[in-house]
């Protein structure tokens, strides 16, 4: 048993594993496993199979950042099955949405959004979208407002230019913003990952963000890295 | 100056962000007409607000909602129960966006195109086991014609001394059990079933095929139509390869052992299902495979882009090349 400490009022750190409050109780959404600490159900955050949950185990500083705050507004491109989001559901919105915030998933797959559309019955707050996440114009005008956390995982060539404008567009100044890159999917130029990573830390810093931290997921989610930045 | 708008409302500011003029929406009450609302902006069309505004402010540059053009200035953006009636509207386009997608035949095709193959597998091996178990009971029955007629002769007869009557063979003497008769018996019932349920598969995807892929199911026939159109994973990928990849489309493994260890390239993947190409000489088979996956990009692209459908005349054309390819070459080439 390691030492406890919540990173938030949903978030709870135990040792080496991240757990969430469910906002949905006796439900685990993708087989992972539930646990009451003092009496409240929590699920396990399992870092292997989501990008942010490793970044949130390797994060050196920025642990506590890292997260959306409860009941702010999220937008999250590439939302597949929903594992991740499913935690930022619990942190943000909360049984029956009680810290009523608002999380917009968007992804490209008919297949992936009938489980978010199964999973927003059950979790209010979540609004699942069919769209491109390169498309902005096609849906987004179902974003009205500026969102305060932006997270985007979408593993296709340009991930960074599609990062940058979708920051742009939507995030508000001051707001968070999370790209997972997946090097891989970006060109090889031969010299390696961490070329492709120093050449995107430039290609956000010259877009006039700040980067708070770069986390590399080595080990968890190999080839990809994660960049946290403010706008 | 500029007009700024979303599904929403419109707004004319000036350069300094000022707002000189607001028209609203105020329908967005009703879910049906919301979600019309929304399709309409988001196929960048003009909404009613801009055009009540733009007849007042004639020379304005419009822009939509989050455009980086735009000044800042304080938009009338929508309140917490409009958004909360936005989030609805958008579960229900999205609802409707995964509804859309059961009709589209290349997912339908995959489903029962590999569903088929798969029970296609498992008769393979039912109905193998079947024969060797028959004629471990049976060793003077033959069966190289009747082979599929096995199933339904077995679950005719009674008992072993029924088959070999059926059969017209002599009886051995040992034979199974009752209890394992039973169970043979069983074990040909349901290759029979399986049988009967693989025919009724191939059937839909015949139809499917026929109808998504017309021209290529003209020159292919259905089955290695859809087989093609799944392995391209959709009928527009398919549409777009160009005819080398059309022609070893199902032979990934030699083309790319191939590439990697330099072993001869296939000629054929699944077009050699074709029986131009499987029932040609061995030498020949890779220049038919050649000219009719070259055709074969024409058909599906006919089919894709709207083109004329193909008639039997174009298709007979193709069978006469086929048989000047195969009398051209009578022999073996000489190396």
């Amino acid at each position: 048993m390691g030492k406890k400490r919540r990173l938030s009022g949903a978030v709870l750190i135990d040792g080496r594993s991240i757990w969430t409050r469910n906002a949905c109780p006796k439900v685990s959404q993708y087989g992972e496993s539930l646990r009451r600490f003092q009496g409240v159900e929590h699920r396990r955050w399992d870092p292997t199979r989501s990008k942010l949950g490793a970044a949130l185990a390797r994060a050196r500083h920025t642990q506590y950042d890292l997260l959306p705050e409860e009941g702010s507004t999220c937008l999250y491109l590439g939302a597949g099955h929903g594992t991740s989001l499913s935690h930022i559901h619990d942190q943000v919105c909360g049984p029956d949405n009680q810290m009523a915030g608002r999380i917009i998933a968007v992804d490209l797959s008919p297949r992936c959004l009938r489980d978010l559309i199964h999973m927003a019955k059950i979790r209010p707050g979540l609004v699942p979208i069919l769209g491109d996440a390169r498309n902005f114009s096609a849906w987004g005008v179902m974003v009205s407002t500026k969102v305060d956390w932006l997270f985007q995982d979408v593993s296709q060539a340009g991930q960074v230019g599609i990062f940058i404008d979708a920051v742009n567009r939507f995030l508000k100044p001051g707001g968070k913003g999370l790209l997972s890159l997946k090097a891989a999917s970006e060109r090889w130029t031969g010299q390696g990952e961490r070329a492709v990573f120093e050449s995107v830390a430039e290609q956000l810093l010259e877009a006039g963000f700040t980067i708070e931290e770069q986390i590399n997921l080595h080990g968890l989610e190999d080839n990809h890295s994660l960049f946290f930045i403010y706008n | 100056m500029w007009l700024w708008y979303d599904w929403r409302a419109a707004a004319v500011a000036d350069e300094r962000g000022n707002i000189l003029d607001i028209d609203e929406w105020s329908g967005w009450g009703d879910l049906d007409r919301l979600c019309a609302r929304l399709d309409m902006v988001s196929h960048q069309e003009i909404t009613p607000e801009v055009e009540v505004l733009l007849s007042r402010f004639p020379d304005v540059q419009v822009r939509i909602h989050g455009d980086p053009d735009l000044p800042n200035a304080d938009w009338p953006l929508p309140s917490a129960g409009a958004i909360e009636c936005l989030d609805k509207a958008a579960v229900l386009i999205s609802k409707r966006g995964v509804d859309a997608a059961a009709g589209d035949p290349d997912r339908r095709l995959e489903h029962i195109l590999r569903a088929s193959d798969e029970l296609r597998a498992a008769y393979i091996t039912i109905e193998g086991r079947l024969i060797e178990w028959v004629g471990l009971f049976l060793p003077e029955a033959r069966f190289e014609r009747e082979r599929a007629a096995l199933a339904d002769k077995v679950l005719d007869s009674e008992s072993l001394a029924d088959l070999s009557k059926l059969l017209d063979i002599g009886m051995p003497e040992r034979g199974p059990s009752a209890k394992e008769w039973q169970c043979l018996g069983d074990w040909a019932r349901s290759a029979c079933e399986i049988k009967i349920r693989l025919e009724s598969m191939e059937d839909v995807v015949r139809e499917l095929g026929a109808s998504h892929l017309p021209s290529l199911s003209a020159l292919l026939g259905p089955i290695l139509a859809s087989r093609l159109c799944v392995e391209a994973h959709g009928r527009a990928r398919l549409a777009r390869l160009p005819a080398g990849t059309m022609q070893i489309l199902g032979a990934e493994k030699a083309f790319f052992s191939h590439l990697k260890t330099g072993t001869p390239p296939p000629k054929h993947g699944h077009i050699f299902m074709h029986p131009w190409v499987s029932h040609s000489p061995r030498w020949i088979r890779g220049k038919i495979s050649r000219m009719l996956a070259a055709k074969a990009t024409i058909a599906v692209r006919c089919d894709e882009f709207g083109g004329q459908l193909w008639t039997e005349e174009a298709i007979a054309e193709i069978a006469d090349r086929v048989e000047t390819i195969r009398e051209e070459n009578p022999y073996p080439s000489q190396r």
